[in-house]
């Protein structure tokens, strides 16, 4: 995106309030109107003035630019078009803002009191309250040799992705808007930017370009697309607006911080009897993920392990503070690093080792749990041992002298959700007659190489070479319906729909070869791009021959529509939650071993081992690289990112104080790849996109206190916080807890 | 007031005419068209705009376009010899070192001058040589595979002896 321009194209920038809670009393627009380079100046009255859901029916409450009031620091107020950067940046800069303050609230505990100040004029600050309940949990407890209850907080880290958000929209006079957009989801962004301009979707195209990373921070439209479609329909130019790396971390997406109040009920001999937990999300100043990410959050507490009584209530919360959005892992990092810290704190306490525990607590393939998640295929077990045995469990662990091993598992989605009702994909496979193949997919290649997998997946099931097809994605004109990146999902369904396709195509070719070769088509193979007999290989035909008869004679193209419905999801009970959320479940199983030092309270992450099941890697090369990419996230999310606010303004916006993990950060990482075949998933495969991410901090954090034996509940583990806990340690106290 | 300079890229002599407040990397993305070199940070953290200048590996957006003149400045568009690729570049491909790809033209280039000064580094060496080329893809694992794969292939093909390289290495550092 980046590197893109379009003749005549002028440079956005927008406005933001440097406040995090305001009225919007004047704009005055005169002055930047005037300046010399300056193509158009828009405020809310240029708009539809229509409020944005990225998700109906969940509450529309953002505007592309806001008209009476500001809710944080950061929030559109204005945009500017110009001959180029510098001079839309002066021309903002002209833009005068009459603002009245307004108490904010920053806290989402403190904001759900009845006395903070409103967010969006509601009587309450609770944008969500969710709950699901299975089971009985009072009788559970009671039921229960003893009860733990601890309470756990997660931080505000963000994406980081290289390449920083950009888009460039054009208008055509006939009406059309395209927009070129580093987006996860080009057959979801064309209908959202119509939505947000109140126009007709299909008048706008999406078109994803090669795109720097996304990680979940592309999952949906950014008030950036809306304006700068704006500034194109008011000058009839090409716009683009490109986030410098200080608007990426102040203004885009980030991971929703939680605060988890954990309860679990256990026998004596480690089996879970009930698990309870409140969960408090700060849902920033609008809806966006917030409420699904914390009903993600809430599916883990049955799905992980076996729990028969579960209750999971759920606050979203408004505050005057940036808000988030979906970031790998959609809140299991969150709930993980909560449940996973207290199985060993629990563990501990009945004296039985956490690695037995989580055995005996887990469940295999065929098991439903109780809020009806149906388990098809599970590697958990063999994760938790292959890691353990790489990792050296038994001789590392409870030296407590300085060195110590942790280990966390996860278990995610394999397959996408129905977050949006349903969760689909299509694909176009066309066989040319020169042997080549075009795939046409509504999937996203972010880098994470889902074009190289679906061309693994049509290329085995048509027996040709990767290297003959040519992938086709990232156009909403041309693409077929698809979810998108997000879910870790495209593996598992865009896969299914392009191993359909692909298999009609085959079913065609070897109806025409059949004729050919006077055979029945059930009796045909294709390898290596020749069709035989499989009974006798000798009578055989290159594939170019068929199609040539399929083309030049009978002038019959070969091509196929694939369609895949992940039928397997049961339909949700309305009253009750009770559903198969996820059409395949991912496992996996983090070691991490550290060293701390007593004096400084350094940690430092020596090894770590990463066990994912991933059903079958298609491309073994492609899933380490996903899974170590996700590790070094999970590292800095557990130890090094955070982002720093006071008062609502980001004050560590930079690279140089908010630290992602470089080369010389990076620990050993081991990852082992597990494969348990579900059934239906593409050759068995599931998805592990975000997996990796998940158990890593609870991995290490469990690590440091098998190391030093001090507890931190609370992200990001830092060596303030190891130091503080051993000298509160030191002075006595029974047990340190951050 | 703009300036005119020549600069010397991939081998070929460019004329430009500069505001002499432009970055070298603006002038290589802008003027060059040689989008290679990214815009991540700006403020010369990240490496994604790492280039060479006179061999040395720098990040592009802390030089200003009027102190590249007269020096050699190796882009990664310079870097494959015709329709070869360079063998760093082979070897990024063949380990799966390359996920979004935009740090790969940094991070290529910073390896290259690592294994232009010391042909067979260790894997601290390398870590220390890419430390300035964040990536947010890879978790760097193929990335110094790649890098230590190529050093190698590259010690091979110039049928250098690794002891005299370790020779030549103890040499620059005296």
């Amino acid at each position: 995106m980046a590197d893109m321009k379009l003749p005549r194209m002028l440079f956005g920038k927008i406005l933001r309030s440097p406040y995090p809670h305001a009225r919007i009393l004047n704009i005055d627009t005169s002055k930047a109107r005037k300046a010399t380079g300056v193509k158009a100046v828009i405020t809310a009255n240029d708009t539809p003035k229509l409020k944005f859901s990225l998700h109906p029916p969940l509450r529309a409450d953002k505007m592309p630019l806001e008209e009476f009031k500001v809710r944080y620091v950061g929030d559109e107020v204005a945009a500017v078009a110009a001959a180029d950067e510098n001079t839309a940046q002066e021309a903002i800069s002209l833009i005068e803002v009459d603002y009245e303050l307004l108490p904010a609230v920053f806290d989402p505990e403190e904001a759900m009191k009845p006395e903070a100040p409103k967010i969006h004029d509601d009587e309450s600050n609770v944008a969500s309250y969710l709950v699901r309940q299975f089971g009985d949990v009072g009788l559970g407890f009671k039921e229960a040799d003893r009860i733990f209850e601890n309470r756990f907080s997660t931080s505000r880290v963000t994406h980081c992705c290289m390449e920083t958000h950009g888009c460039i929209a054009f208008f055509l006079a006939s009406g059309r808007l395209t927009v070129w957009s580093t987006t996860q989801t080009p057959n979801f962004l064309y209908k959202e930017i119509a939505r947000a301009l109140g126009i007709a979707s299909r008048m706008v195209k999406v078109i994803k370009p090669f795109v720097g990373g996304a990680f979940g921070g592309r999952r949906g439209m950014d008030m950036q697309d809306a304006i700068c479609a704006l500034l194109s329909m008011k000058t009839g130019r090409p716009v683009k607006i490109c986030n410098t790396r200080e608007e990426e971390f102040t203004t885009s997406r980030l991971r929703y911080p939680m605060v988890i109040k954990l309860k679990t009920g256990v026998k004596k001999d480690g089996t879970l009897l009930a698990r309870q937990a409140t969960v408090i999300t700060d849902n920033g100043a609008y809806n966006y993920k917030g409420p699904a990410i914390t009903g993600a959050a809430g599916l883990r507490l049955d799905l992980m392990y076996k729990v028969p009584n579960t209750k999971f209530e759920g606050y979203v919360v408004y505050t005057n503070n940036q808000y988030g959005g979906a970031f790998r892992g959609f809140g299991s990092p969150q709930i993980t690093f909560a449940i996973e810290s207290e199985m060993d704190m629990i563990a501990e306490d009945l004296g039985i080792d956490p690695l037995e525990m989580r055995l005996k607590n887990s469940y295999s393939a065929g098991y439903q749990t109780i809020s009806g998640a149906k388990i098809t295929s599970c590697g958990l077990q063999e994760c938790i041992k292959k890691g353990a045995e790489l990792a050296r469990w038994r001789e590392k662990r409870g030296r407590r002298d300085g060195r110590g091993i942790g280990m966390a598992t996860l278990v995610h989605t394999g397959g996408g959700t129905k977050d949006y009702g349903y969760n689909c994909s299509e694909a176009f496979v066309r066989l040319n007659d020169d042997c080549t193949v075009s795939l046409i997919s509504g999937a996203s290649d972010t880098g994470q190489g889902s074009d190289t997998i679906l061309a693994q997946i049509v290329a085995e099931t048509l027996g040709v070479g990767v290297e003959d097809i040519e992938v086709i994605t990232g156009d909403s004109d041309i693409c077929p319906l698809d979810l998108g990146a997000w879910g870790s999902r495209q593996t598992f369904t865009s896969g299914n729909a392009a191993r359909i396709a692909a298999e009609e195509a085959r079913r065609q070719l070897l109806e025409i070869a059949s004729e050919m070769l006077e055979a029945n088509p059930g009796d045909l193979d294709i390898r290596a791009k020749k069709v035989f007999v499989k009974e006798t290989p000798d009578r055989k035909l290159s594939m170019a021959e068929v199609l040539a008869q399929s083309y030049s004679k009978k002038g019959r193209p070969v091509a196929a529509r694939g369609f895949f419905d992940e039928q397997i999801s049961t339909n949700r009970d309305l009253h009750t939650g009770f559903s198969n959320p996820f059409p395949a479940y991912a496992f996996g199983a983090h070691f991490a071993e550290v060293e701390v030092d007593r004096e400084t309270g350094e940690i430092r992450v020596l090894n770590i081992v990463a066990a994912h099941d991933l059903g079958r890697a298609i491309n073994p090369m492609a899933a380490e690289g996903q899974i170590e990419g996700a590790v070094a996230q999970g590292l800095g999310t557990g130890m090094t990112e955070y982002l720093v606010w006071e008062e609502g303004q980001t004050i560590n916006p930079t690279f140089i104080e908010y630290k992602i993990p470089s080369a010389i950060d990076m620990p050993n990482v081991k990852p082992i790849l597990v494969e348990s075949i579900d059934p239906n998933g593409p050759f068995g495969a599931k998805g592990v996109g975000e997996p990796g991410l998940v158990p890593t901090a609870p991995a290490i954090a469990n690590a440091i206190y098998d190391a030093v034996g001090v507890r931190i509940k609370d992200l990001p583990l830092t060596s303030e916080k190891v130091l503080n806990a051993l000298r509160e340690l030191k002075n006595g106290k029974e047990e340190a807890l951050i | 007031m703009r300036e005119k300079i020549e600069l010397k890229v991939n081998g070929d002599l460019y004329q430009v005419e500069v505001d002499p407040r432009k970055t070298l990397l603006s002038v290589l993305r802008e003027d060059l068209e040689l989008t290679g070199a990214k815009m991540s940070c700006g403020y010369g953290v990240c490496g994604s705009c790492t280039v060479l200048v006179d061999g040395k590996a720098v990040c592009s957006c802390l030089v200003l376009a009027t102190q590249a003149k007269g020096k050699e400045i190796v882009t990664i568009e310079g870097l494959s010899d015709g329709d070869g690729l360079h063998p760093l570049q082979e070897s990024f491909i063949d380990h799966g070192a390359i996920q979004c790809g935009y740090c790969t033209p940094g991070m290529i280039l910073s390896a290259k001058a690592l294994l232009d000064e010391n042909p067979s580094p260790d894997e601290y060496e390398i870590r220390s040589a890419i430390a300035g080329n964040l990536c947010r893809c890879t978790g760097y694992v193929k990335i110094v595979e790649a890098i230590k794969a190529a050093s190698a292939k590259m010690v091979r093909s110039w049928q250098i002896s690794p002891s005299s390289a370790a020779g030549r290495r103890k040499s620059t550092q005296d």
